[in-house]
């Protein structure tokens, strides 16, 4: 694992190990230095273990236009994808409390042997804050992490919350000191991995914790702020009370006692820092501060501490795998992890008759009761089961993520999970079962208040849903994948090496590939090509799409010829000559399609000229010739009748050889007879001339 | 007395046999009359004609079947030699005796029947000639139509011949 920044044994470090250690055996021999967009020169020899992040590998760069600059890169692993919208709108901005980030963009690295996403920071002077979060930890005195940290942070949350993001990252091993005096102390990256991918537990508020750490979702800055109060507590105690606890255990305190009592317990702070610590941990989204709050903080207006409420405790213990439970949000949590052994006593009413005698929550009871009943009855029983405890567990805690078989999610982290699973090629299927099943729409309507968002992303997953149920190429699985992950680079084997995350790359790349390739009938798309072009461009294209798959292969390959070639038009280049040349060796097909042999002549001899000058728009309008096609075809069609005429004429004269001889009789007979009677009528006139003569 | 009703077919059918079976009696009738009236005047001729187109009465009645034409073959060249003795007989003595004494003198027959046999062979050896003239023609036409066919293959392909790729 890439652990400059510390592991402190949380879940979801190890979440984050499988694809640290690609990164590790990727980055593991030396090689020539990467070149990111002609300017910066990341060199491959000597990485930087005290800068890289769970997924990503540190190097030194450098600026060719400044070589005095202080940078560094990091190099993000293929199967991880990093946070391409947050590079965009960072880019370039400069933040007291945030690290400038450079540049970004895929770059050729030599150690990998392939194309990665690299990002270029600015190089902190004074390293990272802490290393790790295990034992003792250098602590900041209350009157210095006003002006050192919570201001330019602060600052920076909204800089973050104007461009429409959040960070997702805020815990002390992510935190810089930008100088080597320690006076300014700025968050470190965001963008490597997937929103709090890499954030261990105790850093993320109850419902985000819940979720698996690939699924957390873009959360909202109310979830950063939380964050920033986990750091500040540790940072201002010095140590982390939390840190003998397992993931299940902190979790269980969270609910219980609140995150304030289990991050601070008695510890004595200034009433200051209480007030603070108080308004960023407050369990319940809704009254937690805000950043107007943390100014108000900042400007000596004092507020009233929040208190932690854990909700409704419940008279009577629920038994649940050898534990008694008294809150519903923690039986939630616990019957999400023990999904099989949940089912029997929510089928069974016994849920039900806990919450009605125990937690005297009727309300919540009889909508369990109305679950239970209405849901089950005929189909899949397994199914309509798994569905009823989901729905149930919404009721139990609303806003806690989508449940399902373990698979645990928010809306808008259902695609980097899936993006994730992939990467692993791990089972997808309960992500497939979420979508069709429509469970976000379950989840959207169990959260009570409308939000435009989610209306949004509701619809979202009703097109994701259309195209899971259409299995041909472009459609899918894959093409969910590429929907939901905006930022995703086209995973296709075809592409190798290049990594590519927009349309206008993918010809390119495509045609830098097609030397190699030395199979005659592959053709220069499968289903990963198809879904990211289905996903990305801008257009309809689902028409051609769906023709991909139709059982004629010359009408599939016009159709990906067209769909090349209107995205050589649209986005260049103008000259593709090694993936025209592949088009043209795949093109007998559509010239088949052509049934004219003369025609068929005329493009074979035409074909290759356009191959060399690489235009797929040419080599398209020559195959795709509406007026010689229907030429062609009422061509073709006149020369079948007049085969087929032939062919009834030759069978009849064939099989009337007996018809043929009687009338061969009968005409013979009939020529005889006349012939008889001119010779008599003959011998007559001449008789008579004679005579009368 | 009421007159039982009769359907418009079958009075229709009635008014057609009655004019059919008017019309046929009268024609027939008309040409057996002339004949049986020309008979007196032209005995020499019947008892000559009679005597020399035997074989196309033979030819008559020897074919079976629905087209018989032999003995309108057999019997216009029986005929044709028939006719120099028949205006030898007009334009002479046209008496029986004179019609017997023809008959007696092998000449006569001679031509007639041998006429015949000429006529019985045309008949016989046209119908095989006309059989095979047909069935060359057929196997032109055959040969064309099998030609035109491979140009539209070359043209088009095997894809023309109607069967699905």
């Amino acid at each position: 694992m890439a652990d400059g920044e510390g592991d402190d044994g949380q879940g979801p470090a190890t979440e984050a190990m499988d694809a640290a250690e690609a990164v590790v055996e990727a980055g593991a021999p030396a090689g020539p230095p990467g070149v990111l967009r002609e300017r910066y020169t990341v060199r491959s020899g000597s990485p930087i273990p005290g800068l890289s992040m769970p997924n990503a590998e540190a190097y030194p760069a450098e600026d060719k236009r400044d070589p005095n600059r202080k940078l560094y890169a990091l190099i993000c692993p293929p199967g991880v994808p990093p946070r391409v919208n947050v590079m965009r709108a960072i880019k370039g901005v400069s933040s007291p409390g945030m690290q400038q980030l450079v540049e970004w963009g895929p770059m050729m690295w030599a150690p990998a042997g392939r194309q990665c996403m690299t990002v270029i920071y600015e190089r902190p002077a004074g390293g990272r804050v802490i290393g790790s979060l295990r034992g003792d930890i250098r602590r900041i005195e209350d009157y210095d992490i006003g002006p050192k940290l919570i201001e330019p942070v602060c600052a920076s949350i909204k800089e973050l919350i104007t461009r429409g993001i959040t960070h997702r990252a805020i815990r002390p091993t992510n935190l810089y000191y930008m100088d080597e005096g320690g006076e300014r102390i700025v968050l470190g990256d965001c963008v490597t991995s997937p929103p709090a991918m890499d954030q261990p537990l105790l850093f993320e508020t109850i419902e985000s914790g819940m979720a698996n750490p690939m699924a957390r979702g873009g959360g909202t800055h109310a979830d950063d702020l939380y964050s920033l109060g986990v750091t500040l507590a540790i940072l201002l105690m010095g140590r982390n009370l939390a840190g003998h606890l397992d993931d299940a255990a902190l979790m269980r305190a969270k609910i219980q006692q609140g995150t304030y009592a289990t991050l601070v317990g008695d510890t004595r702070l200034p009433l200051a820092m209480i007030e603070l610590l108080r308004g960023l941990l407050c369990d319940d989204s809704k009254l937690r501060w805000d950043v107007e709050s943390l100014d108000l903080w900042m400007q000596g207006r004092r507020l009233s501490p929040l208190q932690s409420r854990a909700g409704k405790r419940a008279a009577r213990g629920f038994p649940f795998q050898g534990r008694e439970y008294y809150y519903g949000r923690e039986l939630a949590a616990a019957m999400a992890r023990n999904w099989d052994a949940a089912v029997p006593p929510v089928l069974e009413g016994k849920l039900e008759l806990w919450l009605r005698r125990a937690v005297e929550d009727k309300e919540r009871a009889q909508a369990v009761s109305d679950v239970v009943r209405l849901s089950l009855g005929g189909g899949d029983k397994k199914m309509a089961s798994d569905l009823v405890l989901c729905k149930v567990l919404m009721l139990l805690d609303p806003a806690a993520p989508i449940r399902f078989k373990g698979f645990n999610a928010f809306p808008d982290g259902v695609g980097t999970a899936l993006a994730m699973l992939v990467a692993k090629r791990a089972d997808t299927k309960p992500v497939v079962d979420c979508i069709l099943k429509e469970i976000p729409k379950m989840w959207f309507e169990a959260q009570g208040e409308y939000q435009p968002d989610n209306s949004l992303m509701e619809q979202n997953f009703k097109e994701l849903r259309g195209y899971l149920t259409q299995t041909g190429m472009g459609y899918g699985l894959e093409r969910c994948l590429y929907e939901m992950n905006d930022a995703l680079p086209c995973q296709s084997p075809l592409l190798g090496e290049r990594y590519v995350v927009e349309l206008k790359e993918l010809l390119p790349a495509l045609n830098a590939v097609a030397p190699a390739n030395t199979d005659g009938k592959k053709w220069p798309c499968d289903r990963h090509v198809a879904a990211f072009m289905g996903a990305r461009a801008r257009s309809d294209i689902d028409r051609n799409l769906t023709a991909l798959s139709d059982a004629d292969a010359g009408k599939g390959l016009m159709a990906l010829i067209n769909l090349f070639a209107v995205f050589q038009y649209r986005l260049g280049p103008e000259s593709l000559p090694a993936l025209a040349a592949w088009i043209g060796s795949l093109a007998g097909v559509a010239v088949t399609e052509y049934h004219s042999r003369e025609k068929r002549k005329e493009l074979e001899k035409e074909l290759p000229k356009l191959v060399r000058k690489g235009s797929l728009v040419e080599i398209y309008n020559l195959l795709e010739d509406t007026g010689a096609r229907e030429k062609d075809r009422t061509g073709f069609e006149w020369a079948k009748a007049q085969y087929a005429a032939a062919d009834e004429e030759i069978k009849r004269v064939q099989a009337d050889d007996d018809e043929r001889d009687k009338e061969a009789d009968r005409a013979g007979r009939q020529m005889a007879a006349v012939t008889g009677i001119l010779i008599s009528m003959i011998t007559v006139t001449i008789i008579v001339i004679m005579k009368v003569w | 007395m009421a007159r039982k009703a009769k359907s418009a077919v079958a009075q229709a059918k009635a008014a057609s046999a009655k004019k059919g079976k008017g019309k046929g009696g009268i024609n027939k009738g008309v040409v057996l009359a002339l004949i049986g009236l020309l008979v007196p005047f032209s005995i020499p001729t019947v008892v000559l004609v009679s005597a020399t187109m035997l074989p196309t009465l033979a030819a008559y009645f020897s074919e079976k079947g629905p087209h018989r034409y032999a003995w309108l073959c057999v019997g216009g060249l029986n005929f044709a030699g028939v006719v120099p003795f028949l205006f030898t007989l007009w334009f002479g003595v046209h008496t029986v005796d004179e019609a017997l004494s023809l008959i007696s003198q092998g000449g006569v027959l001679f031509w007639a029947y041998g006429c015949s046999a000429i006529g019985w062979m045309i008949y016989k050896a046209t119908p095989p000639m006309v059989a095979s003239w047909l069935k060359l023609s057929s196997q032109r036409r055959l040969a064309s139509l099998k030609a035109a066919q491979r140009k539209l293959i070359e043209e088009w392909g095997t894809d023309v011949m109607g069967k699905e790729k």
